[in-house]
């Protein structure tokens, strides 16, 4: 009888001893990080550049695991399952934020603690050279005077295209063919040969693409040129009244679960801010067609929330979703 | 012109990368041999293992473990009867019973002097037609890739061994499983019963895990009482007369693997599928029939996987655009190590082209080496008792499938794979064209549906498509030709002329 009394005892102090010490030596182990897409994109890239500067400065090593599947679902339920000790990191892309609105999920980032906001993808209209459009101004006069004839690609409801669609018919009206591929490569790759007509990517996807005279740009989603990109204009520029919506791109962060101690979050708010100010991955990030935003705290709530807000009604608005984002307690911007 | 072949003799004369390229071929053989262990996999761990090395060595790396792991595939395909890899499935279909009648050794030479003569092939053709193939691999619209998976489908006539029905009834339940998951345009996901982890679908090598190797584990055990094959492992170099008699056909195969590997969106399991069928069709002698221990069976699939190695760099290299998923995971290396892969690549560093083809051709060289030594020791593998060899494979299968997602609910799946596999292949079910229906049944519905929205949903034009488009009339021709020449339709059609 007393031998059960006695490991329980031994179990609870053991336990508690490991609470108490887990905060203050973070990290004393390995650390695990869960990536929500696959690997070669984005999301995965982005990370793996930031990874070596954080591990630098934690001193520890964080083992990446890509997990895609389900837009990311998959990825962030497997983080919210773990225990919360600051050992399970979550690298995410914005579609979490529309889970709920899209019938995917019933959680969003709201329900993880942001460690920081890394930065944001630029957004950029191409087409391949070809193509009789020099400007999206061009683009959007003939589609209006030939609706339903242009071949947009897309990457599927709630992707990067179908929310800049939307943005653009909240405004204006544009109506094409939306031709749907698995992602902005395969996309890119029928842009190149001449299958559709022209495709909103992110920057980093077509930048070398643009920059070798394979594709043109015909706008930039932001109120100004950039200079990575001379000559190709504004949006604003083809439709002044889309400023509303702006500054806009996909963007990529690092998450924990939401009951983790919080000097164990500090700790990782402070590597992480350190990691994406380094030089190493500013030099990265700018290169690779993205801007450094490094958030966390209220900063990054707020550009949770606002992100959110803009993205779900100005899709109810283009009637790309059916559920209202008032339904689901989302302000309007 | 110096610069040129300086960059290409590179890996050659360096002994850092030259250790590391070996290295890599023999580390890439082990993974591909292990079901599960994927070479994308690897490669994608050496990113952030890789971060602060040379460029060069990373590459060398990345490209020995990708050449041996396309070929790893195969040895346990020969020997136990379960591929490695996707893309030597049908390897498996003359290796194994090679390996039954006592000659894994043979099959085992023979596919790594194939798989070499292949890769070699690849890297020629990379090497010398790069811009041109990439060119022509753009050509290939929706519609193209809508008819490349319709010839796919009608492989199930050489994948289904004796029940053409049972065949037909395997590809349409592949095809059902290979459905599972979100829907591409919607984001509404389809048969996944409400079940969050099937959001993402079934991944195809889990599937291929538990059919192949649980399955084939379990089947074994009819066999537990049958004393195995004593292996003869005295000719194991296959004679330079056969390997000349088999020399038209790899070439063919070859340049089948490359074409195809080139397409974005098609690779090497495909590649070797679409040989398999090849070789088929067009040995009118094979050494014993196909199915029962043919040569040719094990030529055509070890050539044209390895061809593709050389086909999936030629997108990559000259326009930034993966071949496959391993070299999608070879393009983020680049942008992390602050290259730029695009169209500007190859004119801007031109040494990272010469370099990787002549790192390519090396690595094919350590794989003649690695693959022609240690044969005897792995053909024993098959006199090992089932007693210990099947609760291995059990251990190996669990272990690969985890560690493709981490994810236990994908092992779970794989052993119900498994199981199901097994009572299929008591009833004389194949395995091949359930995986066909898996592989195929995305790329269907995916360019399918890209094709008619191109059109604005407008099936005579849809239709039109395929017969007005040069390429596309030849992809609808040579389907036309295989079902008139394949199916009672023909003998029927003349029946009905001739009365007529």
């Amino acid at each position: 009888m007393t031998k059960p009394v006695l490991t329980r005892l031994a179990i609870a102090v053991g336990a508690l001893s490991i609470v108490g010490s887990a905060a203050a030596d973070y990290p004393e182990r390995n650390i695990q990080g869960t990536i929500q897409w696959g690997a070669g994109g984005a999301t995965d890239n982005v990370i793996r550049s930031l990874t070596p500067h954080v591990e630098e400065i934690l001193d520890t090593t964080i083992i990446l695991t890509n997990r895609p599947g389900g837009t990311g679902v998959i990825g962030m339920s497997h983080v919210m399952r773990q225990r919360p000790d600051g050992y399970n990191l979550l690298f995410g892309a914005e579609n979490p934020q529309l889970y709920p609105l899209m019938g995917l999920a019933d959680f969003t980032y709201d329900d993880m603690h942001t460690v920081n906001i890394i930065g944001q993808g630029l957004v950029v209209i191409a087409t391949h050279p070809n193509s009789p459009f020099d400007n999206f101004e061009e683009l959007l006069a003939y589609a209006n005077e030939n609706p339903g004839e242009l071949r947009m690609g897309g990457t599927g409801a709630g992707g990067l295209p179908s929310t800049i669609h939307a943005m653009i018919n909240a405004v204006g009206d544009l109506d094409v063919r939306t031709v749907t591929f698995g992602g902005d490569g395969p996309g890119v790759t029928a842009l190149l040969g001449e299958h559709i007509d022209f495709m909103p990517l992110s920057l980093s996807a077509v930048a070398e693409q643009i920059r070798g005279g394979r594709l043109k740009g015909l706008a930039v989603l932001g109120a100004e040129e950039l200079d990575s990109l001379p000559g190709v204009p504004p949006i604003t520029e083809a439709l002044p009244e889309i400023e509303s919506f702006l500054p806009w791109g996909p963007f990529w962060g690092v998450f924990v679960h939401k009951d983790t101690p919080d000097d164990i979050k500090a700790t990782l708010e402070d590597a992480y801010e350190q990691a994406v100010a380094s030089e190493g991955f500013q030099e990265f990030l700018v290169n690779f067609g993205g801007e450094t935003l490094n958030l966390s705290g209220e900063e990054a709530q707020q550009y949770l929330d606002s992100w959110q807000s803009v993205t779900a009604w100005s899709m109810f608005d283009a009637d790309a979703v059916e559920t209202s984002p008032e339904e689901l307690g989302i302000p309007r911007p | 012109m110096s610069d040129t072949v300086a960059y290409l003799l590179m890996a050659w004369l360096d002994p850092g990368l030259l250790l590391l390229t070996g290295l890599g071929v023999l580390a890439g053989i082990y993974v591909g041999a292990i079901p599960g262990l994927s070479v994308t996999m690897a490669v994608s761990i050496l990113i952030s293992f890789t971060f602060s090395w040379n460029i060069n060595n990373a590459l060398a790396l990345m490209v020995g473990i990708y050449v041996g792991g396309v070929y790893g595939g195969s040895r346990t395909a020969i020997l136990l009867n379960i591929p490695g890899t996707p893309a030597a499935i049908t390897t498996a279909f003359d290796g194994y019973p090679l390996a039954l009648k006592g000659e894994a050794g043979r099959a085992i030479g023979l596919s790594t002097v194939m798989s070499v003569i292949g890769g070699l092939i690849g890297v020629a053709v990379l090497a010398g037609t790069a811009p041109y193939l990439a060119d022509m691999a753009l050509e290939f619209a929706p519609r193209d890739y809508f008819l490349i998976a319709i010839l796919g489908l009608l492989l199930v006539s050489s994948l289904s061994g004796k029940s053409l029905a049972r065949g037909i009834f395997s590809v349409a339940l592949g095809a059902v499983v290979g459905l599972v998951g979100m829907d591409m345009v919607t984001a509404q996901p389809r048969l996944t019963m409400g079940s969050m982890e099937l959001l993402g679908g079934i991944h195809y090598v889990v599937i291929m895990i538990g059919l192949f190797g649980v399955a084939e584990a379990i089947y074994q055990l009819h066999n537990l009482a049958k004393i195995p094959v004593k292996q003869k492992v005295s000719k194991i170099v296959p004679p330079l007369n056969m390997v000349l008699k088999f020399l038209p056909l790899s070439v063919r195969t070859s340049i089948i693997g490359v074409v195809v590997g080139a397409l974005p969106g098609a690779g090497g399991d495909i590649a070797s599928l679409f040989a398999y069928d090849h070789a088929k069709r067009t040995t009118k002698n094979p050494s014993t029939p196909f199915g029962e221990g043919a040569y040719e069976g094990l030529v055509a699939p070890e050539t044209a996987n390895s061809a593709a190695v050389g086909g999936a760099y030629v997108p990559m290299l000259t326009l930034g655009m993966p071949g496959d998923a391993v070299t999608a995971v070879i393009i983020g290396a680049l942008v992390i190590h602050g290259l730029n892969p695009g169209p500007m690549l190859m004119i801007e560093t031109p040494h990272i082209f010469w370099f990787t083809v002549g790192n390519l051709a090396l690595a094919n060289i350590f794989l003649l080496v690695f693959g022609l030594t240690g044969i005897k020791l792995f053909s024993k593998v098959v006199e090992v008792p089932k007693a210990i060899l099947i609760p291995l494979i059990l251990v190996l299968c669990v272990v690969g499938t985890y560690s493709l997602n981490s994810n236990m609910t994908e092992v779970y799946w794989m052993l119900g794979f498994g199981i199901l596999g097994y009572w299929l292949k008591v009833f004389g079910f194949q395995m091949g064209p359930i995986i066909l229906g898996v592989i195929l049944g995305p790329l269907l519905d995916e360019s399918y549906r890209q094709a008619m929205s191109s059109v604005g949903n407008q099936a005579g034009d849809f239709l039109l498509g395929l017969v007005t488009n040069p390429l596309s009339l030849v992809l609808t021709s040579v389907i036309t030709l295989v079902l008139l020449s394949n199916t009672p339709l023909k003998p029927w059609l003349i029946a009905r002329f001739k009365r007529g």
